[in-house]
């Protein structure tokens, strides 16, 4: 039978590094506290009997958060054979508080101490033999990242499984140990349970979750209350405090005589910190590096990539030389259009906004692992705390770069409900990385590679968080108070090329997986729709206007008549978005090489030009696209964050409602700005400028309940 | 005195952390306990970012005045 050790530690001490490391498998790993959200196994590369289980990281064996209720309950009820608990040794004594906790399971245990590099390098000493005996568990020293101390490791994991070394955790002062020791009544408790010293210590306490693992007797309860109140008289701090106080005082008496820790002076991050956190400078710094990743990886180096993949790449080589050799060979006109309009017409138009895609996955991968992120986190918070979300959001928000549906499950970190819902209507507002070919495509067909285009749609998204922040706090649902900003800054670091590079390719090559399948699909029906329709002479194969997809088209296209892209092509591709934003390029990638009959010296970007009447019609368009509902996988998170189908609904309504409104408003205006008369259009769009700034300005709601009916 | 008012730079020993529990609880586990010695890193605008034990923790203001020193 299969053994399994679980990996338990603080959070960004380096467990899923370690767990790469030891199962070979390329986890997500990133610089900020809560990477990890939920559990993940994998099997051992050097046993392929024992199964390791990576957890959330956590402080204490008290959650704060629904990520570490994750790893809290996989301890206690799944019962591992084994914990690997995983220690950041450049910050020992707060490691160990979980340490001295997870001994208190009697679960057999063995310490990895990792970043021993980074202790060395500060000159501080550790003797691991000393405090390994302290805790009566194995100890090794490691490095995770460096992949140093690992052979041992994996060899002390064989001994322990065998051995299963049960820890001795340290004794609390005498007064509080006789409390402990009361608590299990001989009569009730003839044997105490398993994990019972970790029991006693949280009856103490008081933990009212603890009745979910074991019912305790009421007369049990009134007894250990009582002794808990003695205590508090004794040192006049309430029992809680006063437990995490004297842990804190065990360790330091645990550590005198196995830890020389060097003095030191102002180290780099401070001096760094104390620039990006700035009272002044830190929104224009952030503001600048965002800019720059966007106007870098979309306009510049990424464009002239892209431009080549599409135009020459797939233009002028793929495409025709294909659509040759299959004439060559004598293929039916059919196939021959499937393959090459279809097929590679569809999923080119995608694959050729790979470089874009490369160049700014590695400057988000850079910034998210150097530390930068955590700091734009805090600096946020003053900012988000008026708009109902907490500087904890920004996380999420930021993941939602790459891709919602990580963005999404992110929010599992934060502490409080509202937030938290906020926080995942709002994720994908900031373009991710599927939207990116979108607004490449848009910003250099339409908009004629218009330098702000990219960055501008990025700092509306945020605009939208914050509207959207805004008007909802003054709703019933979203009321009430944020849970206070408390956050752990990790120390600024270089980023491991290697680690760079995973990342990136993890990415993009999920972004070729997506092409590959969905979009293929997408693209081979957009090309039977786009094919086939009733003319004349019945059904079968016919021209793109006479199409069943043109038809069905045409009956959607009213929709987005005020918003500006009125025509079939536009409104087909917004709904094949759903499946995935990159399908958006994809669908006109098919419609275009159709409706030309296969003439390509148009390119993609100038066919794309001749769909929109107007810059501020295709900008209408573009935002439209990156606001409104987020494709399927996206939504599925939603659903599952939420974990309710009404506030699902919700979510996905007020973003397609609110990309509505954003879209009429730019496209109207934008008319009028260029010169055209006002309409109808313009009133409506007037309207709804009246309708949003009431909505961020009235007074918060305090009657009226949305949903009221499904709360009790 | 409260940790919003402690000049940056400035290493004090708590004394007491007041405010609801589960922040309480939070902050405990993190090492700010009484006793313990905390140094003001950074400040913006009220929200410090503080060294305590060997780990850098930021605070909003609105706690920062609930730890005393």
């Amino acid at each position: 039978m299969s053994l399994k050790a679980a990996l338990a530690g603080n959070p960004n001490c380096g467990k899923t590094t370690l767990f790469n490391a030891l199962t070979g498998s390329s986890q997500y790993v990133g610089n900020w506290p809560g990477v990890t959200v939920e559990k993940i196994e994998g099997r051992l590369k050097t046993d392929k009997n024992i199964i390791l289980t990576d957890l959330p990281g956590i402080y204490s064996l008290s959650p704060y958060t629904d990520d570490e209720v994750v790893s809290r309950n996989y301890l206690i009820r799944e019962k591992p054979d084994l914990i690997i608990n995983i220690i950041d040794a450049s910050n020992l004594e707060r490691n160990l508080y979980l340490t001295t906790q997870l001994a208190e399971l009697g679960i057999p245990m063995i310490l990895a101490l990792n970043m021993t590099d980074i202790v060395r390098k500060n000159g501080d000493i550790i003797d691991v033999q000393k405090l390994s005996k302290h805790l009566g568990c194995p100890a090794v020293e490691i490095s995770a990242l460096k992949g140093t101390g690992l052979k041992q490791l994996t060899d002390t994991v064989q001994t322990a499984l065998r051995e299963r070394p049960i820890p001795t955790p340290p004794l609390f002062p005498q007064p509080l140990e006789k409390a402990l020791s009361s608590v299990w009544d001989q009569k009730d408790f003839p044997q105490p349970p398993l994990f019972s010293r970790w029991l006693s210590v949280k009856i103490l306490e008081g933990d009212r979750k603890i009745a979910e693992i074991l019912p305790i007797p009421d007369e049990q309860k009134t007894k250990t209350a009582q002794s808990a109140r003695i205590l508090e008289k004794k040192y006049g701090d309430d029992i809680e405090s006063l437990i995490s106080a004297e842990r804190y005082k065990t360790i330091e008496n645990m550590l005198r005589d196995c830890y020389k820790r060097k003095i030191r002076d102002i180290t780099v991050s401070d001096r760094v910190d104390s620039i990006v956190t700035n009272r002044w400078l830190s929104l224009p710094i952030f503001a600048v590096i965002m800019f720059s990743v966007y106007f870098i990886s979309v306009t510049t180096v990424g464009s002239v990539a892209t431009d080549w993949t599409n135009d020459v790449f797939f233009g002028e080589w793929i495409i025709p030389g294909l659509r040759n050799l299959m004439e060559s060979a004598g293929t039916a006109p059919w196939a021959v259009s499937l393959t090459v309009d279809g097929i590679v017409g569809g999923v080119g138009a995608v694959l050729g906004f790979l470089p874009q895609m490369f160049i700014l996955f590695l400057m988000l991968s850079f910034l998210e692992d150097c530390g930068y992120m955590t700091r734009v986190a805090f600096i946020m918070n003053r900012f988000f705390k008026k708009f109902g979300l907490s500087g904890k959001s920004f996380i999420p928000l930021l993941i939602s770069s790459g891709c919602g549906v990580p963005g999404i499950m992110a929010t599992k970190t934060i502490e409080n409900e509202q937030n938290r819902r906020m926080t995942v209507i709002t994720a994908t507002f900031i373009p991710c990385g599927a939207k990116l070919p979108v607004i490449a495509l848009i910003s250099g067909a339409a908009l004629g590679g218009a330098w702000w285009a990219a960055p501008a749609v990025y700092f509306t998204g945020i605009a939208a968080v914050a509207c959207t922040g805004i008007i909802l706090k003054k709703t019933k649902p979203f009321e009430g108070i944020t849970a206070p900003f408390v956050m752990e800054l990790p120390p600024y670091h270089w980023p491991a090329p290697r680690n760079l590079l995973i990342h990136v390719w993890e990415r993009c090559r999920s972004f070729i997986v997506k092409a590959g399948t969905v979009i293929f699909l997408a693209c081979t029906l957009i090309w039977f729709l786009s094919s086939f329709g009733f003319d004349e002479t019945g059904f079968g194969m016919t021209s793109v206007e006479k199409s069943l997809l043109a038809r069905t088209g045409s009956i959607l296209a009213p929709l987005f008549i005020p918003l500006g892209f009125g025509n079939w092509e536009a409104a087909v591709a917004t709904v094949t978005g759903l499946a995935a934003k990159e399908n958006i390029v994809g669908t006109f990638g098919v419609l275009l090489n159709r409706g030309e009959s296969g003439e390509i010296d148009a390119g993609l970007l100038t066919a794309v030009m001749n769909l929109f009447p107007s810059k501020a019609a295709a900008f209408s368009f573009l935002m439209f696209n990156i606001l409104c509902a987020p494709c399927f996988a996206a939504i599925g998170a939603i659903r599952k964050q939420m974990g309710n189908p009404k506030w699902t609904i919700f979510a996905v309504a007020y973003q397609t409602l609110f990309a509505y409104t954003v879209s009429l408003i730019i496209y109207q205006f934008g008319r009028v700005i260029s010169g055209e008369a006002l309409s109808v259009g313009t009133l409506a769009a007037a309207a709804a400028v009246i309708v949003f700034i009431y909505a961020l300005v009235r007074n918060p709601e305090t009657e009226k309940r949305l949903f009221s009916r499904s709360r009790q | 005195m409260p940790l919003s008012s402690a000049p940056k730079g400035s290493v004090s020993s708590i004394k007491k952390i007041t405010g609801n529990d589960e922040t309480r609880r939070f902050l405990s586990h993190l090492g700010f306990v009484e006793g313990a010695a905390v140094t003001v890193v950074s400040e913006t605008a009220g929200n410090l970012i503080l060294k305590i034990k060997a780990s850098r923790i930021a605070v909003e203001k609105a706690l920062a005045k609930k730890i005393f020193v």
